[in-house]
């Protein structure tokens, strides 16, 4: 009998045992003594700032460690029975999938339908049994219009669903993904999200996901494993993780948790869902929250604070839309962009917008809504078709890879002379002239890269003109989002207008006075950050979603509406 | 920013086919224009080549192959000019040059130089209608079982092909965009930036690879078996299943192989027959003849005919067939009289 009972106990998806791994050349190992075990069908959460061995957790969980990166190993890693250490990344391909961070980087053919096909074809598939397999996974993951689609076509959203579907194509026991989310907008990081609980659930499939917004998918999450420092330094379920990281790290709180321990509520909620049944039972019941059907942002009947809204977002149009002030006033822009053979197509449509010096503007949208061509525009590198650009000082752009501003080995040498020194003073690196731009951290590289775009441009101590930034937020904790949230204080107090391209709207509550929300090439609100990030759903922070108040977005906020009930009490 | 030459999938003829049908059509028109040099007939493959890269929809693939072409073969044509100085009809007498000693610009070697700049251009042509039409990956994938090492390579290159073109785009705009403080970027550290650049994207697609079970060996089970995930607590076993029909081993393939095989040879067959009965009468030197022939206009002709292999058929007719078919009446559909 106690035979019967171990044969049919299914193996672990993945366990791990006293793994301590070190890069080769480095000094310290990047994962030290981390033991775990992943039953089969769970969804786990990996937390952790940046550099704290999350990426090397998951890439030896597929076997590019050691494979494929060498460095020395200790410890053993099985993946659904197999021994992973012994075994390399292809034998391991048959039972665990592996979706990196940048979707760019994980294709290798030329369409869609042979990108998908591939991993069977290198197991030896016959052709008709990887046909039923390609379409069954695009079936279930919403892709069969993409399949006959020439992969540098696809949008980053559509790009990181067929990683997605290379790698489950192969029905795997396990599937890992590192940062999945970091390149798409809030409504494509939803679906990608839910789209994986509905995998776990419905094919049984393990799912290990490496997430610096945890906001997005703890509730998604059926355990969260938090990393620092190599080590696993929490291990369980979501809402303890929450109470843990309250103690042990600020940096991986939601905003619904800190609001709730600002104001003192317990249990800290797992989601938005949770948060609003634990206040609807609560003291701190919130009076005044909209229904559902008010939540769209133009439509809908009014409510008085609507109509606040409204007149405020009018004010501030009325007050930044006034060229003779502005750092850069757009008007009537239009910006068509020739793809393929034949097709082309308007990407900005008319667009209207003014930013003034010392004002902190984000500007969102959809993957594909035009905020990369905008920002380009305003640069320079691309020409509109129509409309009139005025920029009456300096602009300077950092594109969404900071790598690309850095092309020689020593700081010094890309910032020379007395403009390169006060541009590094500016971003606080003047410590940094002899250091190898590569020997910097990642929130350095960029501090570098806009040094770099700022040299020769300031007056003095000020800033005159137009600082536009690309998704500078791209893979960033949350610590380092802070920081950036300064440094961008600091430019517009000197006297630069701010405008920021971003998905993270939790960022954009932290950082913008005004927010522009493009739609396929238009602009379709435009107002205080307070009234358009609480007057939506997906481009809404976790705050607003949980209160549904107008003009509250961030845990601070919400806590002084939460408190002011019981203090009046 | 794409490249005109890339391919794009689109439900034609040209891109459904497998790929060896494509590259027997496509190869057999580039075969003429190495083996014939009467212009006539060159003009006719090029005129085929064109006609079926538009057939195929890649417009900008042929254009810039012409453009191209057209630049290669006026090139060819004034070097010929100035260092070929056979011929009866001598246009200039351009005296002593350095190296060249005298040039004498004949209507013979300018005539030459045309052929050889016509040629250059048709195969140009015919690679860009290749590369615009034909599946890279179902090539490669083709290749695999015979040549393993050989595809892994062809597949880094074609893949790190337009992504080192993405990122040299992306550092020319970083490099406008530096402050006028910051030290300018000339070629050679945004060369060496883009190199350096080159090998860690080839690093990450070859961790794909890995990833994607490249490293194994080559598929080489016997047809009619597959390798199944190992199940709970075993190790993995490959599971022999029943033999699946012909075709779905075969794999996918196209209504117009057929049609694109026969062209092929009906245009290597034709090419043959021609030279034999002397369609490729051509002479440079001393004088320029040009044969114009039966022969040669109907080899012309054919080759011109060619170029419409593919040509889709039209969707109407065939839904009429489809109709008669299934109803088992050979009367015309109803409206159609």
């Amino acid at each position: 009998m106690q035979f019967a009972a171990a044969a049919t106990q299914p193996a672990p998806a993945l366990s791990i045992a006293g793994l301590t791994y070190t890069y080769p050349e480095a000094t310290a190992p990047a994962l030290n003594h981390v033991s775990l075990s992943l039953p089969p069908g769970e969804f786990a959460l990996l937390a952790g700032r940046s550099a704290s061995g999350k990426s090397t957790f998951l890439r030896a969980a597929c076997g590019l460690v050691p494979h494929f990166h060498g460095g020395a190993i200790e410890g053993r890693i099985e993946v659904a029975g197999i021994d992973a250490i012994s075994a390399g990344p292809g034998e391991l391909a048959a039972v665990v999938g592996y979706v990196a961070q940048d979707p760019e980087t994980q294709v290798v053919s030329t369409t869609v339908a042979a990108e998908v096909e591939l991993p069977l074809e290198m197991r030896g598939d016959p052709p008709a049994s990887r046909a039923r397999a390609v379409e069954e996974v695009a079936l279930a993951l919403a892709i069969p219009h993409l399949l006959e689609r020439a992969v540098d076509t696809l949008s980053g959203g559509e790009l990181q669903r067929v990683a997605l579907a290379a790698a489950l194509v192969t029905r795997p026991r396990l599937v890992l993904l590192d940062e999945p989310t970091s390149q798409l907008d809030p409504v494509a990081g939803d679906e990608l999200i839910w789209l994986l609980r509905r995998l776990n659930e419905e094919w049984g499939v393990t799912v290990l996901l490496a997430e610096h917004r945890l906001e997005r998918c703890l509730a998604a999450a059926d355990r969260v494993i938090a990393m620092a420092s190599g080590s696993v330094a929490y291990d369980g379920n979501p809402r303890d993780f929450l109470t843990w990281a309250q103690d042990a790290d600020e940096a991986l709180e939601t905003p619904a948790a800190k609001l709730f321990s600002l104001v003192g509520i317990e249990p800290l909620p797992v989601g938005v869902r949770a948060a609003r049944k634990i206040l609807s039972s609560s003291e701190h019941r919130v009076e005044g929250s909209r229904t559902p059907s008010s939540l769209n942002f133009f439509g809908g009947e009014e409510s008085a604070g609507r109509e606040r809204i409204a007149e405020k977002v009018q004010d501030v149009r009325r007050g930044s839309a006034s060229p003779s002030t502005a750092a850069v006033a757009v008007r009537d822009l239009w910006v068509e962009l020739v793809r393929g053979d034949d097709e082309s197509r308007d990407v900005l449509r008319g667009i209207d917008v003014a930013v003034k010096p010392g004002e902190l503007v984000a500007l969102m949208g959809r993957n594909g809504a035009g905020k990369s061509t905008l920002l380009r525009t305003l640069a320079g590198l691309q020409e509109p078709v129509r409309g009139k650009i005025e920029i009456p000082g300096e602009i300077a752009l950092l594109t969404q890879n900071p790598g690309d501003y850095l092309v020689r080995e020593r700081v010094g040498d890309e910032l020379p002379g007395d403009a390169g020194e006060a541009a590094l003073q500016l971003v606080g690196l003047e410590h940094a002239v002899e250091t190898d731009p590569r020997d910097l951290s990642g929130g350095e590289r960029q501090r570098l890269a806009l040094a770099i775009a700022l040299a020769g441009r300031m007056d003095g101590e000020a800033l005159p003109g137009l600082v536009a930034l690309d998704e500078p937020t791209r893979g960033m904790d949350r610590a380092r989002k802070d920081d950036l949230v300064g440094l961008i204080g600091d430019l517009a107090e000197r006297g630069a207008g701010l405008l920021v391209a971003t998905h993270d709207v939790e960022f954009a509550a932290a950082f913008a006075e005004r927010v522009v929300l493009l739609g396929d090439g238009v602009v379709i609100a435009d107002g205080r950050a307070e009234e358009v990030l609480s007057g939506g759903w997906y481009f809404a922070t976790e705050v607003a979603r949980v209160l549904d108040l107008p003009g509250v977005i961030t845990p601070e906020q919400g806590a002084e509406v939460l408190r002011k009930p019981t203090e009046e009490g | 920013m794409r490249s005109p030459f890339a391919y794009i999938p689109r439900p034609r003829p040209l891109q459904l086919a497998s790929p060896g049908a494509a590259v027997a059509y496509l190869g057999a028109l580039v075969a003429v224009a190495f083996l014939y040099s009467n212009p006539i007939v060159l003009l006719a493959v090029g005129f085929a080549l064109v006609i079926a890269g538009r057939l195929a929809g890649a417009h900008a693939a042929v254009r810039a192959a012409l453009w191209m072409g057209f630049t290669l073969a006026l090139l060819i044509i004034v070097v010929n000019a100035l260092v070929v100085s056979r011929g009866e009809t001598v246009l200039a007498r351009l005296g002593e040059w350095p190296l060249f000693g005298q040039v004498d610009v004949t209507l013979e070697a300018i005539i030459s130089g045309l052929v050889l700049g016509l040629r250059a251009a048709v195969v140009m042509v015919g690679f860009a209608v290749y590369s615009a039409c034909v599946d890279p990956d179902r090539v490669l994938r083709a290749l695999r079982p015979i040549a393993h090492r050989s595809a892994l390579t062809a597949t880094l290159v074609s893949r790190l092909v337009p992504v080192a073109a993405a990122d040299a785009a992306r550092l020319r705009d970083a490099a406008r965009l530096r402050g006028p403080g910051a030290a300018p970027v000339g070629r050679a550290p945004l060369a060496r930036r883009l190199l350096a650049g080159s090998l860690d994207r080839a690093v990450d697609v070859a961790a794909t690879l890995e990833l994607r079970g490249y490293s194994l060996d080559s598929p080489r089970l016997p047809s009619g078996a597959t390798l199944f995930p190992p199940k709970e607590g075993r190790k993995r076993f490959t599971r022999w299943v029943p033999r699946r029909t012909p075709q779905a081993i075969r794999g996918r393939r196209s209504r117009y192989d057929r049609r694109f095989c026969v062209v092929g040879l009906a245009v290597l067959a034709v090419t043959i027959a021609g030279e034999a009965l002397g369609a490729d009468a051509f002479s440079e030197y001393p004088a320029t003849e040009i044969g114009t022939g039966a022969a040669t206009l109907i080899v012309a002709a054919l080759l011109t005919l060619s170029g419409l292999a593919p040509l889709r058929r039209s969707p109407r007719r065939a839904r009429s067939v489809q109709l008669d078919r299934r109803t088992g009446s050979n009367s015309l559909p109803a409206g159609r009289i």
